[in-house]
């Protein structure tokens, strides 16, 4: 609490020598300019430091303890180097030329090691501890493995797809080609009927104009003919009259005993239906044989 | 301790002891039984602290182990507290017969950092370490030796200006294995690439398929991005500081700024228009229309409803 009174007596000590300041004329608006938000920050960079330090640090041992060597990228390889853009942020290109300075690196130092007599290369028989494990390298080449089946995967699908999508092409090609075979059987057809019909126009008549109003009429008949796909959808679901009490029981369905057939539904129970033997034709089949015999 | 500034009589001294040393006494007679005498072959005695504070990712662990693995001059050491001060390192260093020192310090438990060190004399380096790909992925191909020599490719930039040349320096005296270590094994089958790249340090290790230069990577890959150089161990006076640096936190309020930024636009966009369009571009007195008539043939849209002859 005693903080507190002392901040705020402060603070209007402050104050009060504001207002004073104020009114003396010390004060004015404009005086209080911000510092500028960016100050030049300074960074060390003790050249003649390091320089010293990298003396003090450097050892004298030869080359061999060291293996060190500073090389630019190898050239690229043909195809590889796509020249243009950003290197670094570009993955694959920056990927590239890391390894292409390692493969200078190869280059230089192992011919170097050669020379003073190193053997560089592992034998064949001699086995040693890795630095990944069997177990590890086993799941690296099913990775590998299964990568390469996935592609291959995708290669053929994206084959059949296009298969399909050809051989969908063709089998439009045959259908419009049929089409026209069609139009043009059709139109062969009609042309002969035609050439038929003017010959037996030529035979009947020589009124023409009277044949031509005979063909318009009968045109006019022959366009009045009722659908196919109408009757069908008549028959089907029923045209004019009422629909409404269509499937109710009536005394004429009562009565109606055309299903019943007394041979299966008379029978005893664990009766057999007996196959007759001889088939029998029905009434009135035999009705027409008797006409037929008189 | 005052050193004891040496006497002419003291270096006079010396020379005799080392001349007397230089005269070689070869005994009368030798025995073709007698062992000869070893040859010392392993000189550089260099061995690399390996270890990191606590709470560093998971990721960071494997990098570590990593470079255990790779490295067998390496030693471990269980995590240092956080609380404990930075120059404690030199001691553990000294403890664990160390003179260079991988140290990672993981901070929020997000963000890594890696100092390298000379040990007790210094310089030591302060790096961000970023993009790290530890050994383990799988879509590194490649394998080697377990303490198989590496070699050891640097970028030309390396040589250009002090800091990278001190820190090229300090690399190759880490990352090397020593010549006939006994934990090594004599075969060359790896590289470590180190290339400077966008003011970082990009790390690769290339397994040498063959040795006409095809290569596979092994890993670990990582990017180090120099932050600070001190001339001691772990502390001591700065040699260099990195200008164009963004520590990561500073990265990540840039980064919300951003968005904050949109809401902030759209606020002073609101309130630019506010201010442009006025809901009355003229000031009109409302009475100067009071005596105005229309004929009701003349009237259009609502003022037919008003304007309307009484029949």
């Amino acid at each position: 609490m005693s903080d507190l009174d002392s901040s705020d007596s402060e603070s209007v000590d402050s104050d009060t020598q504001l207002q004073q300041d104020f009114s003396s004329g010390k004060l004015k608006p404009g005086l209080n300019v911000a510092l500028p938000a960016s100050i030049e920050k300074h960074y060390i960079n003790d050249v003649a430091g390091m320089k010293c330090k990298l003396e003090e640090l450097k050892s004298n041992l030869d080359w061999i303890e060291r293996l060190d060597t500073t090389s630019d990228p190898a050239p690229a390889q043909p195809g590889t180097d796509i020249q243009g853009g950003d290197d670094i942020h570009n993955d694959f290109r920056r990927e590239m030329l890391f390894y292409r300075q390692a493969q200078a690196t190869v280059l230089t130092a192992i011919p170097k090691l050669h020379k003073m007599g190193i053997k560089t290369k592992r034998p064949e028989d001699y086995f040693a501890q890795m630095a990944k494990t069997d177990d590890h390298m086993k799941r690296v080449r099913e990775r590998l493995l299964h990568k390469q089946l996935s592609i291959e995967k995708s290669e053929k699908a994206k084959k059949l797809r296009e298969l399909r999508k050809y051989g969908k092409k063709v089998q439009q090609e045959v259908l419009l080609k049929r089409q026209k075979d069609k139009k043009e059987m059709m139109e062969a057809v009609k042309k002969y009927r035609k050439g038929q019909k003017n010959k037996l126009d030529f035979l009947d008549d020589l009124d023409k104009p009277a044949s031509k109003q005979q063909g318009g009429k009968q045109k006019d008949k022959k366009e009045f003919r009722s659908n196919k796909k109408r009757e069908y959808k008549n028959k089907k679901f029923g045209f004019g009259g009422q629909k409404k009490r269509g499937k109710q029981n009536t005394s004429d369905s009562a009565r109606d005993m055309s299903d019943f057939n007394p041979r299966v539904n008379q029978k005893r129970p664990g009766q057999k239906v007996k196959k007759t033997t001889q088939n029998r034709p029905g009434k009135s089949r035999r009705q027409n044989i008797k006409n037929r015999k008189r | 301790m005052a050193k004891k500034k040496r006497t002419r009589a003291d270096v006079e001294k010396e020379e005799k002891a080392s001349q007397k040393e230089n005269d070689v006494h070869l005994p009368t007679t030798i025995s073709s039984d007698e062992p000869l005498p070893k040859i010392k072959k392993w000189i550089n005695k260099e061995r690399v602290l390996v270890f990191s504070s606590r709470g560093v990712s998971y990721r960071a662990r494997h990098l570590m182990k990593d470079l255990r693995t790779l490295m067998p001059h390496s030693k471990a050491e269980s995590k240092m507290d956080k609380k404990d001060q930075l120059f404690v390192v030199n001691e553990i260093c000294e403890m664990k017969n160390c003179n260079k020192c991988i140290f990672f310090e993981a901070k929020k438990r997000k963000d890594l950092y890696m100092w390298i060190a000379n040990a007790p004399r210094g310089p030591s380096a302060k790096f961000l370490v970023e993009n790290v790909h530890t050994m383990l992925e799988l879509k590194m191909t490649g394998n080697c030796l377990k303490g198989s020599r590496p070699l050891l490719s640097f970028d030309k930039n390396f040589d250009t200006e002090p800091h990278w040349n001190l820190l090229k320096e300090l690399f190759i005296q880490i990352f090397s294995t020593p010549n006939y270590h006994p934990k090594s094994q004599p075969f060359y089958d790896n590289v470590y690439t180190f290339s400077i790249h966008d003011n970082r340090i990009w790390f690769r290790n290339y397994q040498i398929l063959e040795e006409d230069g095809s290569l596979a990577e092994i890993g670990p890959r990582f990017v180090l991005n120099p932050i600070r150089m001190f001339s001691g161990s772990f502390g001591g006076p700065t040699l260099y500081q990195n200008p164009t640096y963004v520590s990561p936190n500073e990265y990540r309020r840039s980064l919300k700024q951003k968005v904050a930024m949109k809401y902030i636009n759209k606020l002073n966009a609101k309130q630019s228009r506010k201010d442009r369009y006025l809901p009355d571009s003229y000031k009109m007195d409302p009475t100067d229309e009071v005596f105005v008539t229309i004929r009701p043939e003349d009237a259009k849209g609502a003022d037919k409803n008003t304007f309307y002859r009484v029949t």
